[in-house]
């Protein structure tokens, strides 16, 4: 029985975290890198709150913190196609100024309480085992974190979408010699991406923490960067990354006990093994070594970056 | 010649007064007066002589990562882990403190030499990874900078805890050997300015009169190049993350020993990234970049002020900072200097 609840909350504690590392991983696959996590997180969580305490309707609070996190994936995206300015630059920039108007911005929301999402009991489903419990007696955060799982799978290895996401991603100008518009796919990636990274700070301030604090994400949109990586540009391991670091999560607090420090070195994990796979990425996936990697490892470890990841795109 | 130079000036000026005015509105955006605001955080900075030198404080280590980052901004590389080196040179300085030196005149002398090697070496350990390894410089810095920092709490928690009880308020203070000499009652860190004025130096004439200096400029500037002159990037890329990791390190110092005087989770102050923000925006020039982190130095030493004086909570100060740098960089940028050229020097 312990071992089920751990395993329920598991799944929920993810759940924004999930949204988060899809949102990213989508669009990285266009080759656009969201550096602004960090911030965006922060102030779609505020949002998502204030709002839905003044509105008295969470749900209008998902949907606002969605829109300002497509909001700043669009000035990432503007900045990088119109005014030829560095995304890294603009994202990095956008993280400590959306950080701190979080802090400025939320005073008077810090520690008070609000509406909250109610639990959606679905008949029979909920009495599956583990996932009947985990997944469908939640609130539908939860739920909806765990169907966009095979749904951005879907529309990123199964649709034409994706394939023209990729194609952008991979080599922008032979997708223009093909007639597409790498601009406009770009746009369009980095704006349903970053809705989703919205909704994923959202996650946060109306599910697995509760309400708001100065500083409420600190450090989660870090280590979503780090797990988008883990997941080598797969939403479907990226989202085993993000329970996976669920599991950290749940393992420092039952530590806590025992262990005086735990808990604030536990969560650092993710980062020793996004350096760990870029290093089996690089080393294991060049064309000639592709058959020594053993294929547990591969499964794990392995994972193509998209080849123009991070670069401007340069106009004929 | 003249009236090309004054061109750039006058556009220059227009570039400023924009982004200045431009993050004015978010000031008063977010309910405070533009004037107000400045007024204060320039009395909280300049006005009494201690509050000079609070701000000399805080303007060394941002001082020193900028340069830091001017290093790795010429040689094309993103050194988002400075922060991390910043932590692992004060780690670096209280290792000796916390030793049978801590009690020693040379002390400050041992953690210079040991906090530089630390941020050395994590600065090293990044590049080495992007060289060896391939790990673009974001990724692995910033793994680098939080394993640092689960190593200072664990430090902090663990074997340098407070005595009697383990708190994240930081280690005990260091023994009075360790802290850095200071002179007149103002407390001056002498010693601190005089380090920092060296490396300021040695940075001009490095980057604009070595030839090692050069190569790291042309391994930033077109790393194909680099093939062409028979010379190989990855060793440019590796002197510069160990320059700019050691000068990190020593800011980190500065933060333990001449600053807190002692260990604290927060020892870096994000100066590392504020450092990040001063860089893109002076274009990796290293005057305009000290004149720039004296602002932004100024800026946080003065922003305590606001609290106080004008109720604003204290983020007000890195949310002006931002704007400002972003703003700079929207009217800084080609499209719009060419079209700024075009809107105010139509006759010329």
């Amino acid at each position: 029985m312990p071992f089920e609840t751990s395993f329920i909350t598991v799944i929920s504690l993810s759940a924004p975290i999930v949204l988060v590392v899809l949102g990213e991983t989508i669009n990285e696959k266009s080759g656009v890198i969201n550096l602004s996590i960090e911030g965006t997180l922060l102030i779609t969580a505020l949002t998502a709150f204030a709002i839905s305490v003044t509105t008295g309707s969470p749900f209008i609070g998902f949907i606002c913190a969605g829109l300002i996190g497509s909001i700043v994936g669009l000035i990432i995206i503007l900045c990088d196609t119109k005014l030829r300015m560095d995304q890294i630059a603009v994202g990095f920039i956008l993280t400590i100024f959306l950080g701190k108007l979080s802090s400025f911005l939320g005073q008077d929301y810090v520690r008070i309480p609000g509406p909250y999402f109610q639990k959606v009991s679905i008949p029979f489903l909920k009495d599956i085992p583990y996932i009947g419990p985990s997944l469908f007696d939640q609130n539908a955060i939860v739920l909806f974190s765990f169907i966009m799982i095979p749904i951005c799978w879907y529309m990123i290895e199964k649709t034409r979408w994706g394939l023209i996401v990729k194609a952008v991603g991979e080599n922008p100008i032979s997708a223009e010699n093909r007639g597409i518009d790498p601009e406009k796919v770009r746009i369009i990636s980095t704006v349903i991406g970053g809705f989703l990274i919205g909704l994923g700070g959202a996650a946060f301030s109306l599910h697995s923490k509760f309400g708001w604090s100065e500083n409420h994400t600190g450090n989660y949109g870090w280590i979503c960067l780090a797990i988008v990586i883990f997941g080598g540009w797969n939403p479907i391991r990226a989202s085993l990354g993000a329970y996976f670091f669920g599991i950290f999560q749940i393992l420092a607090l039952k530590l806590q006990s025992y262990a005086l420090g735990l808990t604030q070195v536990l969560p650092l994990i993710p980062f020793p093994l996004m350096i760990l796979t870029l290093v089996f990425i690089q080393r294991f996936n060049k064309s000639d070594n592709v058959t020594k990697l053993p294929k547990i490892l591969n499964l794990f470890f392995g994972g193509q970056e998209p080849g123009n990841i991070g670069r401007p795109l340069t106009k004929k | 010649m003249n009236s090309f130079e004054f061109k750039n000036f006058y556009i220059l000026t227009i570039q400023v007064i924009l982004a200045f005015l431009l993050s004015s509105l978010i000031i008063i955006l977010l309910g405070a007066s533009p004037l107000d605001v400045f007024k204060n955080i320039f009395n909280g900075a300049f006005g009494r002589p201690e509050k000079i030198v609070k701000t000399l404080l805080i303007f060394l280590p941002i001082s020193l990562a900028s340069l830091a980052l001017i290093i790795t901004f010429s040689t094309g590389l993103w050194n988002i882990g400075i922060e991390g080196q910043i932590v692992l040179g004060a780690i670096g300085a209280t290792v000796i403190a916390k030793s049978f030196l801590g009690d020693t005149a040379l002390s400050p002398l041992y953690q210079l030499i040991f906090g530089v090697s630390f941020g050395s070496l994590w600065g090293l350990l990044c590049g080495f990874l992007k060289v060896k390894f391939n790990v673009h410089e974001i990724f692995g810095g910033l793994g680098l900078y939080f394993v640092g920092s689960g190593a200072i709490i664990y430090l902090i928690l663990g074997p340098w805890s407070k005595e009697g009880i383990a708190s994240t308020s930081g280690t005990d203070i260091f023994n009075k050997a360790s802290w850095f000499p200071t002179f007149s009652d103002l407390n001056i860190p002498a010693l601190p300015i005089l380090i920092v004025s060296v490396i300021l130096i040695l940075s001009i004439v490095f980057l604009g009169f070595t030839k090692t200096g050069l190569k790291l400029k042309a391994t930033g500037t077109n790393p194909d190049s680099t093939e062409k002159f028979q010379f190989n990037s990855g060793v440019y890329i590796f002197i510069a993350f160990a320059i700019a990791g050691g000068i990190a390190g020593l800011a980190g110092v500065f933060q333990a020993s001449v600053f807190h005087h002692k260990l604290v989770p927060s020892i870096s102050g994000g100066y590392g990234f504020l450092s990040i923000l001063i860089v893109l925006a002076s274009g990796k020039r290293i005057i305009p970049t000290m004149l720039l982190a004296l602002f932004f130095s100024a800026m946080i030493a003065g922003g305590s002020q606001l609290q106080l004086r004008l109720n604003l909570h204290s983020s007000l100060i890195s949310i002006i900072l931002s704007s400002v740098v972003f703003f700079w960089l929207v009217v800084n940028s080609e499209v719009l200097k060419t079209k700024l050229n075009k809107l105010f020097l139509k006759d010329s």
